[in-house]
């Protein structure tokens, strides 16, 4: 009902315990004014019972705002209405030689209580709305408006003001810190699963795979699949970019490392820098296609064992491919083209020219075959 | 040490999952070689290795206690001459290249098969650095990272693009142009007798100009560290 959303806990409770405080400050004050100023009161055993009723009114309130389910409007609605009222009795308890005497009112500064109450329930607006209210009872028991009353009706509603501005400030800070907790405890949780995955999936399926390498049959096969297995799942957890490396790179750009990292598996090895090597989305993703048409001509011709080297030099970047394959004879380009062999270099090279960059590819019968991507890191 | 053959090698097993650190130490130890210590823990490895001496620790980089790097800190502090050869369950990060500039000169993935991985303790013992390509691609990464930092040091390892051929003369390593040539083509799977074939050299040579890369890495890291200490005025 509060109009605000007031997140769990957090930075409002100390408001609150000192918006009580003050009121019971205020209150004191209030007491010892009326014992020095008793014998001038036109109803001196009234004041007495007035004052009893604010000091319960003060410990009812402190009980009431220190639940945040009670800080509703029927109370802060109250709240106004109880110090209003102490403050229109006033002038009736104090008597009008009294009030015109410069005895002053028995609300004093205690009137402030409602007004803190508001602004730090509802901010600034909330806290002038009560101020003025309050500011305007308080004129309008009076005989005569001096300059002093005049101000304090000016100070009241600067309190309200400024309070309400703080609290709202504390509850924006509030749940800013909120988000950054639950970020931070999302990471973490990754960081765990991550560290989870390395002591247990992991190494049982390295286990496996070592241990069944070198047998024949279904149990080599099982092994093998382990193996893959373990591949992929050690390129997850590795791919995920360090702190320094992706995280700080701007927007539009993307990690080479990252999306060349997905072919990595047990027979396709990825070497990389350890730091990032950043690229245009666009390039980063055309060099990434470039790569996978290569090795899948890998996958065809040469048995799939691949190594993928990615090299930063600053101005360029280079991808290379190689393979132990049967590799092409030096004047056989041409026949390999009908063959088809060449269909994918074709289209590789249709890729990288698109980017600026050169294909060079290096074979010999028998010594397999190396395509090596150069791009510029800007595009043309 | 300089015999390669099946002298039996002395070996310390650090892993933190039992499973492993049981098979593993089966496999050495049917293959001839002696388990002088097993630890599921880094700063266990580190007090028993002074008494177990072993030739080469075989060192998950993944420990409960302390990070792979201070271990190889502290294994090589109390044990000068030792080997540190590297198992990495979860694929080749900063922490691998860390690793190897604190002075560990092996690295192999834990799927290798027990033979890949004999021969590597194998080697290991006789002073040869293993790599896998993708070490090989991170020591390249980070030769050209340096090389385009420039003599500004301590940079956060990040976002730091290489700039191409920066300033000349920064106190950054860098690599001759055969050994560059030489560690792409180990980035790029292919084994030292391959690149030794290719490139008309001796095994020895393709060998030397590994070992020189890994040599001229933890000699600047060595060096970034002093300075590093220096500044923060923590040497005296």
């Amino acid at each position: 009902m509060s109009g605000v959303p007031s997140p769990p806990g957090g930075f409002e409770v100390p408001l609150w315990r000192a918006v009580a405080v003050f009121r019971f400050a205020a209150l004191a004050y209030v007491g010892v004014l009326a014992l020095r100023d008793a014998d001038r009161y036109a109803h001196p055993l009234v004041a007495g019972i007035v004052l009893l009723a604010m000091l319960g009114w003060t410990v009812l309130t402190a009980l009431g705002y220190a639940r945040p389910r009670r800080r509703g409007w029927p109370l802060l609605a109250a709240d106004l209405a109880a110090v209003l009222a102490v403050l229109l009795v006033s002038p009736w308890v104090i008597g009008r030689t009294g009030l015109a005497g410069g005895v002053p009112s028995l609300a004093v500064v205690w009137l402030a209580g409602p007004v803190l109450a508001w602004a730090v329930s509802g901010g600034r607006r909330r806290g002038a709305v009560a101020a003025l209210a309050m500011g305007a009872a308080d004129l309008a028991t009076r005989e005569r408006i001096g300059q002093s009353t005049f101000t304090g009706a000016i100070l009241l509603l600067l309190a309200g003001v400024v309070v309400g501005h703080v609290a709202r400030l504390a509850v924006t800070a509030e749940q800013r810190l909120q988000r950054a907790v639950e970020l931070e405890a999302a990471t973490r949780e990754r960081e765990r699963l991550a560290r989870g995955i390395h002591d247990s999936v992991l190494q049982v399926l390295a286990m496996v795979q070592r241990r069944g390498a070198h047998l024949d049959g279904e149990a080599g096969e099982l092994a093998r699949l382990a193996g893959e297995q373990e591949a992929a799942l050690r390129a997850l957890i590795a791919g995920a970019p360090p702190p320094d490396g992706g995280a700080e790179a701007d927007p539009g750009t993307l990690d080479l490392r990252a999306l060349l990292g997905r072919y990595a598996s047990a027979a396709v090895s990825v070497s990389a820098p350890a730091t990032g090597v950043p690229l245009p989305a666009g390039t980063a993703r055309e060099l990434a296609a470039a790569t996978g048409a290569a090795l899948e001509n890998v996958d065809r011709h040469a048995g799939g064992r691949a190594w993928v080297l990615i090299e930063d030099e600053g101005e360029t970047v280079t991808v290379s491919v190689r393979d132990e394959g049967p590799g092409i004879a030096a004047g056989r380009l041409d026949e390999a083209a009908r063959q088809g062999r060449l269909g994918v270099a074709q289209s590789i090279r249709g890729r990288i020219a698109d980017l600026g960059g050169t294909v060079t590819i290096t074979s010999a019968l028998g010594a397999g075959t190396e395509v090596e991507l150069t791009v510029p890191r800007a595009a043309r | 040490m300089n015999t390669s053959g099946n002298a039996g090698v002395r070996v310390m097993v650090v892993d933190d999952h039992p499973m492993w650190r049981e098979g593993v130490a089966r496999d050495l130890t049917e293959a001839g070689h002696l388990v002088v210590a097993t630890s599921g823990e880094g700063r266990q490895a580190v007090r028993v290795a002074a008494a177990a001496r072993p030739d080469v620790v075989v060192l998950d980089l993944q420990l409960p206690d302390i990070s792979g790097v201070e271990v190889i800190r502290g294994l090589r502090a109390a044990l000068p001459g030792v080997r540190v050869l590297m198992l990495s369950a979860s694929g080749e990060q900063q922490t691998v290249l860390d690793a190897v500039k604190a002075g560990a000169t092996g690295y192999l993935v834990k799927s290798a098969a027990p033979a890949e991985f004999l021969d590597a303790v194998r080697r290991t013992a006789a002073g040869e650095p293993v790599f896998t390509p993708g070490l090989a691609g991170l020591v390249l990464g980070e030769f050209r990272r340096l090389a385009g930092e420039g003599p500004s040091r301590r940079g956060t390892a990040s976002g730091v693009r290489t700039a191409g051929p920066a300033g000349r003369d920064d106190g950054a390593p860098r690599l001759t142009d055969r050994e560059t040539e030489v560690l792409r083509l180990v980035a790029k799977g292919m084994s030292y007798k391959q690149i030794a074939e290719r490139l008309g050299l001796s095994h020895r040579t393709v060998q030397n100009h590994v070992q020189n890369t890994l040599g001229k890495l933890q000699l600047h890291n060595r060096v970034e560290l002093t300075r590093y200490a220096i500044e923060r005025g923590l040497d005296g």
